[in-house]
């Protein structure tokens, strides 16, 4: 067995180095336009166009309409950059107690898809399989979610207080 | 405005990228010093038979545990490093962005009013699944 003091430091050194590097600098040339592009969206509200197309699609879960916007701002920005809108709708009103849950466990397998997807672009990973993989599997637990009987006993209708415990 | 928002965005890019590099950086020379040690090796064989269940080699293991228990910067970081295979990098990504950052996000999901223990063991099974899938699927 070599030993640790016998391994080639000069390979090693060029390949932490030089790898370390290109992979940063392909990291930056992907994520930068992408955030360019996503203030881009955010000042030209593209959200409020593609929640109302999204909108009538939530009645599968039996959402409300009004749940759009904060499922498509966690989805698209993520969940601390689109956090501001995901608790505005919350404390607003407008988005139901039972809806801001079914929000909260879609964002939970699927969110930032545009930032994360382009990283493990990065990396050499395919963005169809991902993307898709993720959307269908969030798909599928948000219904099984809204199917279950646990909103029976538990549809408030209101934001229920943060109790550090969860439900 | 345009303007604004295009500089907005850039320097959210430029500071992602700094936090980015922060991590890569680090995790990337670690994980290349572990190719040059008998420590890959001997990590590949240990892992192997539970990895493959996902269709990873061994190796790859160092970036599950790195995405699962801290953060998905790390994880990039080790996947850079291992020089995986076009498939073996989709199944990865895949498992890692359904499940990631556990103990951080746990937290914060427990805040939400979501069960965040539920929602833990959910995410890992449908990560594991996902990439039992892939492993045949692709």
């Amino acid at each position: 067995m070599r030993g640790v003091i016998n391994l080639d430091w000069s390979a090693f050194a060029v390949e932490a180095a030089g790898g370390s590097a290109k992979n940063v600098l392909i990291m930056a040339s992907i994520i930068i336009p992408i955030m360019i592009l996503l203030e881009l969206a955010r000042e030209k509200r593209i959200l409020d166009h593609f929640s109302k197309k999204l909108a009538p699609a939530l009645k599968v879960f039996g959402m409300s309409p009004e749940a759009a916007f904060p499922l498509l701002a966690g989805m698209v920005f993520g969940i601390s950059y689109g956090a501001g809108v995901i608790i505005d709708s919350a404390k607003s009103g407008r988005v139901s107690w039972r809806d801001m849950f079914l929000v909260n466990v879609f964002l939970a397998i699927c969110h930032a898809m545009i930032e994360d997807t382009a990283l493990f672009l990065a990396v050499g990973a395919d963005p169809l399989v991902i993307v898709v993989g993720r959307l269908g599997l969030a798909v599928v637990i948000t219904y099984l979610v809204s199917r279950s009987k646990y909103f029976d006993r538990n549809n408030t209708g209101t934001i229920p207080k943060t109790t550090g415990k969860g439900l | 405005m345009m303007t604004a928002a295009i500089k907005r965005g850039l320097q959210k890019g430029l500071s992602v990228t700094l936090v980015l590099a922060r991590i890569v950086v680090p995790v990337y020379i670690m994980v290349t010093f572990l190719k040059y040690t008998p420590a890959m090796g001997f990590i590949a064989r240990l892992f192997e038979p539970v990895m493959r269940l996902v269709g990873l080699p061994g190796e790859a293991s160092i970036a599950i545990v790195l995405g699962y228990l801290t953060n998905l910067y790390a994880a990039l970081g080790a996947i850079a490093s291992l020089n995986l295979s076009a498939k073996e990098t989709t199944i990865i990504a895949l498992m890692l962005l359904i499940s990631h950052a556990m103990p951080m996000e746990t937290a914060v999901s427990l805040k939400t009013g979501v069960n965040g223990l539920v929602m833990l063991a959910i995410r890992t099974l449908l990560s594991v699944l996902a990439g039992v899938a892939l492993s045949f699927a692709l």
